[in-house]
């Protein structure tokens, strides 16, 4: 990495290394000023961090089942890999999504609302339309946010909170005595029919056992490969295309991209609902394939700004959402195991995530490299950042054209 | 609509706008730290975390000390301290200043639960008694004037330190030599920096402002409105100070208006036992007024020239 | 450099595992020792009621009966699968839900692990629509929440007929938290048996939706006192004794709820109770006497687990009479509260 090519670092190393370099030592640097954190507070960090692991499986000491947490951190990953695109996108673009939360509540409301009123209708047909209502809905309620930027200069900052709480609110009112409450239930809609959700890949019976569990236990669905999918179809959007040129274009400069004859309103408005689709989409994910039906959880959901994080980890590239996806989804599956085995809260998992985000804003990683002897001087954040793009450095440039 | 009705009737009673003025103040102090800080140029969008981070602090100082005013002092140092997180970050480290504020955020959310856990256990951390709480005062005479008399005079000890902060920001911001520079700092910082103000001084006092008033906020919320902690106390209302910080286009008096609305919206929310309109779609209301209000009557909000520019001296 | 760099990275990485490996604490535990598990609802255990409760029954457990009991406070509705699942799996012999909201979560926790032995109060086991499974795993603990509100609606009921009101507005109030059975059961009580003593009466109710931050319920209480209400009865957990605190500020009178909120604020004049803690170490006690049974297990009048107390205040001889005469009259079945909020 470096901040142009000619300082960029003269060694023989495939440079997708380097590219790593600073998300895997901004997630070293939060693990350690973590555990500072941990030991000053008078606990143990080796409990916390044991704890923390066995979200992916490892050293689960409280005697869970490393294939159960394994499990349950997929299912947190998934929603976070769409939700994480759909801040990714507007990144590109220069603008702020902090209303992926909103859009995706809207996508689950839209999902269920369909699979409620269509549920007679095949899976192979209900499955698609849920997620395609989904992403319409996420969609529609970004692009609110969209058209108001590119038309009165609304802050899209403002606007998408704003947007959150509405959504919220709907959620509420929609299952506390509204609409959407199941006769008989409180704070809950009716659940969705079979054949309107997504298959897991553990045959959902209480009685066949794997692994030492029922089979139900394991929540882990297709919905994964949705995302993936998604995953892909974001980076062959922003690089392939016409349209993700553009709103490149947009987010490196808008005087620029109008000299160039692109069109900064309409690419606004088109990259929030693109973005707002794929946050619908991790919402209707959620619905088709984990909770089948709207309940309380949702009163305080924090996918949609942990999917912040997700994005600024991953630097705005697929692989990078997806790895970070990951990281964030284990850490929260081993944050309650953490705090069951080692009576930590699991809020710590959000300081490690803070902790991760400001040495990413900050190059911390570049900073304290430069203090190490030996070492290649770092690259430099280039100083004449446009606002409209300024986490992506050269570092977070995209792979070569192979990728 | 009855509801409508029940909200009209409502608007003519001086405990709706007693409260309205009370929650607003919630808005107000981090908004007008927020105004502060990107006035000089550095986005602030952390006066949540700062906030919940007072709030946080307030009730562990106050359970210690049994002294409502120096547990204030001690939740501003340390909204002040987050804010000095946010500064150097951003302006030593020249990160960007949205990223920053966000992690400002998360930080806090995590770092008051878990130390809370550290420092009480599992039974959690407790109420604060009624006699080390923020007092309520009515101020006497002026207390008696009917109907305004109660909704301006008969607050919590903070409001009127919020009202006094409202009329200094905008003095000092837009009457003063040091506001002026400040604000020259915000716009050219090239220039202003030609001219021998000390750019990133004035910006680091400005967030630490910023960081002072909105643990000031956290103070009045845990220690004058309740009397404990809970985890995201704050609720959103460091974000709502932003929107209102751009609905009032930077300015002090404006943000002001906007905090009233906020404020309006919340109180009539805690009248549902009168209103005949599901709680739950009165929730919505503020959010929804300031929404419409930003697309057809704000117009385009366009902050400090080089506010969110982290300043590298030389470069332009 | 980039050979260096990651090399570093790997000692660094190699280390953290050895640590991590070597470190940790194991599980405790005689193998005979039962093993409770609690899972609290979103509430948290600082709400001095609800979950607070569960939470003293479990300890009362832990010295009376030697078992092992470990808490898991849920912090959203996410977690309530994951947290009983988390005690299910490592073989606890009872795993307790507290809340209404977790039923659907006990419903299907309890059929992954049939060996599994689990309580829940305020509910039962029921599957996504909230139908009751009649699981014979799960012990279902009920309250007649609506025996407690009714007992302090009289009593304000009474002290209002009988102008021993502070202004004898013969207004009453109350604060609910979400719109859920066990709160709209106290509230049902609460209307109908101040009506009974009081016709005049008029009996406010708001809800907060929120059993967390004191701002709101505070905020609503105010709003009830400003129209004139002498009685707030708070309904809504930990946010509630925000509308303790309103009553105390504006010099009126309020009711706790669930535990004995005499400590909570100076205003509270009686707290309707809910012995919580009882039916959890009632629980507890039938796995360590190997006489579990599942299915319903209603708690209320007729095995004191439901009733009042008195605080902070000297109820006036013959009004105590009334009560108890109204108390009597609810066990032995002549009167019978609702449990609807009309």
């Amino acid at each position: 990495m470096g901040a142009g090519k000619a300082s960029r670092p003269r060694f023989g190393i495939v440079p997708r290394f380097t590219g790593l370099a600073v998300p895997v030592g901004s997630v070293l640097f939060a693990f350690v000023a973590g555990g500072l954190i941990v030991l000053i507070s008078g606990a143990n960090p080796i409990d916390a961090y044991q704890g923390l692991l066995c979200g992916v499986g490892l050293l689960c000491a409280g005697g869970e089942n490393p294939a159960l947490e394994i499990s349950n951190t997929i299912v947190f990953v998934t929603p976070l890999i769409t939700a994480g695109v759909a801040v990714a996108i507007p990144f590109r673009a220069g603008l702020f999504n902090i209303g992926a939360e909103g859009q995706l509540l809207v996508g689950t409301v839209a999902c269920l609302v369909v699979g409620l009123k269509l549920g007679s209708l095949p899976g192979i047909l209900l499955v698609p339309l849920e997620l395609i209502a989904g992403m319409a809905a996420g969609a529609a309620w970004a692009g609110i946010a969209g058209v108001l930027k590119a038309t009165v200069g609304a802050h899209e900052v403002v606007t998408t909170i704003m947007l959150n709480y509405v959504a919220q609110y709907l959620v509420q009112y929609l299952i506390i005595g509204g609409p959407l409450q199941a006769p008989g239930a409180f704070s809950a809609s009716s659940p969705i029919s079979v054949n309107g959700r997504l298959p897991t890949f553990f045959p959902a019976s209480n009685s066949l056992i794997v692994l030492g569990l029922p089979s139900s236990v394991y929540r882990v669905h297709t919905g994964l490969i949705i995302a993936l999918v998604a995953a892909a179809v974001f980076a062959f959007l922003l690089w392939r295309t016409s349209l993700g040129y553009e709103i490149r274009a947009v987010g490196q400069s808008q005087k620029a991209a109008r000299y160039a004859g692109v069109s900064v309103p309409r690419t606004i408005i088109v990259t929030m609902l693109i973005a707002g689709a794929f946050a619908g989409l991790a919402g209707a994910i959620q619905i088709a394939g984990v909770d089948k039906q709207l309940t309380d959880k949702y009163f305080n959901d924090t996918t949609g700004f942990d999917a912040i994080a997700v994005a600024l980890l991953g630097l705005g590239s697929a692989v990078g959402i997806v790895l970070a996806a990951v990281l964030f989804g284990a850490l929260h599956a081993g944050g309650a195991v953490m705090q069951s085995d080692a009576g930590l809260s699991s809020n710590l998992v959000l300081v490690l995530q803070a902790l991760i985000l400001f040495s990413i804003a900050g190059n911390f990683v570049g900073q304290i490299s430069r203090l190490i002897p030996g070492l290649r001087p770092p690259p430099t954040l280039p100083s004449e950042l446009p606002p409209a793009a300024p986490l992506m450095t050269e570092a977070a440039a995209p792979p070569p054209e192979t990728a | 609509m009855s509801g409508l009705g029940d909200i009209g009737h409502l608007l003519l009673t001086a405990n709706l706008w007693q409260l309205t003025l009370a929650s607003a103040v919630l808005f107000l102090l981090p908004a007008l730290g927020g105004v502060t800080s990107e006035r000089s140029g550095v986005v602030n969008i952390a006066m949540e975390g700062m906030m919940l981070t007072g709030a946080f602090f307030a009730v562990v100082a106050d359970l210690k000390l049994h002294n409502p005013w120096l547990s204030t002092l001690v939740a501003m140092l340390a909204g002040g301290l987050m804010a000095l997180i946010h500064a150097v970050v951003s302006i030593r480290f020249r990160a960007d200043q949205i990223v920053s504020g966000i992690a400002i955020n998360i930080f806090a959310a995590g770092l008051t639960v878990f130390l809370a856990n550290r420092i009480y256990g599992v039974p959690g951390v407790g109420h604060v008694g009624d006699s080390e709480l923020l007092p309520n005062i009515n101020i006497p005479v002026l207390d008696q004037i009917p109907f305004l008399g109660q909704v301006v005079f008969q607050q919590n000890v903070i409001v009127y330190v919020a009202l006094i902060v409202l009329v200094l920001t905008q003095v000092v911001l837009f009457r003063t030599r040091l506001g002026l520079r400040i604000r020259a700092v915000g716009e050219h910082p090239q220039a202003a920096d030609t001219a021998g103000i000390n750019v990133f001084r004035l910006r680091y006092g400005s967030v630490l402002v910023s960081g002072l008033l909105s643990g000031l906020a956290g103070a009045y919320l845990a220690i004058g409105i309740s009397n404990t902690f809970v985890p995201n106390i704050t609720a959103g209302r460091g974000y709502i100070a932003l929107a209102a910080m751009i609905f009032g286009k930077w300015t002090p008096y404006g943000a002001f208006v906007a905090c009233l609305i906020f404020g309006l919206g919340f109180a009539i929310f805690a009248n549902n036992s009168f209103i005949h309109i599901s709680a739950y779609l009165l929730n919505m209301l503020p959010y929804i007024i300031t929404l419409v209000v930003l697309a057809g009557v704000v117009g385009r909000s366009t902050p400090p020239a080089a506010d969110g520019l982290p300043y590298v001296p030389g470069s332009e | 450099m980039g050979h260096m760099r990651l090399r570093v990275l790997g000692v660094v990485a190699a280390a953290l595992m050895l640590a991590v490996a070597c470190g940790g604490s194991t599980g405790g535990g005689n193998a005979k020792q039962i093993k409770v598990g609690l899972v609290t609802d979103t509430g948290g255990l600082n709400d001095k009621s609800f979950n607070h409760l569960a939470y003293v029954g479990l300890q009362s457990a832990i010295s009376k009966l030697g078992v092992k009991g470990d808490v898991i406070e849920s912090k959203t509705g996410d977690d309530y699968v994951p947290n009983l699942t988390n005690f299910a799996q490592k073989g606890y012999d009872l795993v307790i839900g507290n809340g209404f909201l977790m039923q659907p979560a006990i419903g299907t926790v309890a059929a992954q692990f049939p060996n599994i032995k689990f309580a829940i109060v305020d509910g039962a086991g029921t599957d996504a629509k909230f139908n009751d499974l009649k699981q014979t795993n799960v012990m279902d603990l009920f309250f007649k929440e609506q025996e407690s509100g009714a007992l302090v609606g009289a009593i304000a009921g009474l002290l209002e007929k009988q102008g021993k009101a502070p202004k004898n507005t013969h207004v009453i109030s109350a604060v609910g938290g979400i719109k859920i059975p066990p709160v709209d059961h106290y509230l049902a009580g609460y209307q109908w048996a101040a009506k009974i003593y009081d016709p005049s009466i008029k009996v406010l109710i708001g809800y907060s939706n929120d059993f967390n931050a004191t701002d709101k319920c505070k905020a609503v209480a105010n709003s009830q006192i400003g129209q004139g209400s002498e009685f707030v009865f708070q309904v809504a957990g930990g946010c509630g004794v925000g509308a303790l605190q309103a009553a105390g500020q504006a010099h009126v009178y309020s009711f706790g709820v669930d535990a004995d909120q005499k400590d909570a604020d100076p205003s509270v004049i009686a707290s309707a109770l809910k012995k919580v803690d009882v039916a959890v170490y009632d629980a507890i006690k039938s796995v360590v006497d190997g006489k579990f049974t599942g299915g319903a297990n209603r708690f209320s009048l007729a095995n004191d687990a439901t009733g009042y107390q008195v605080d902070n205040f000297s109820l006036p001889a013959d009004i105590k009479t009334e009560i108890d005469n109204l108390a009597a009259a609810m066990k032995s079945g002549s009167k019978t509260p609702p449990d609807v909020v009309s």
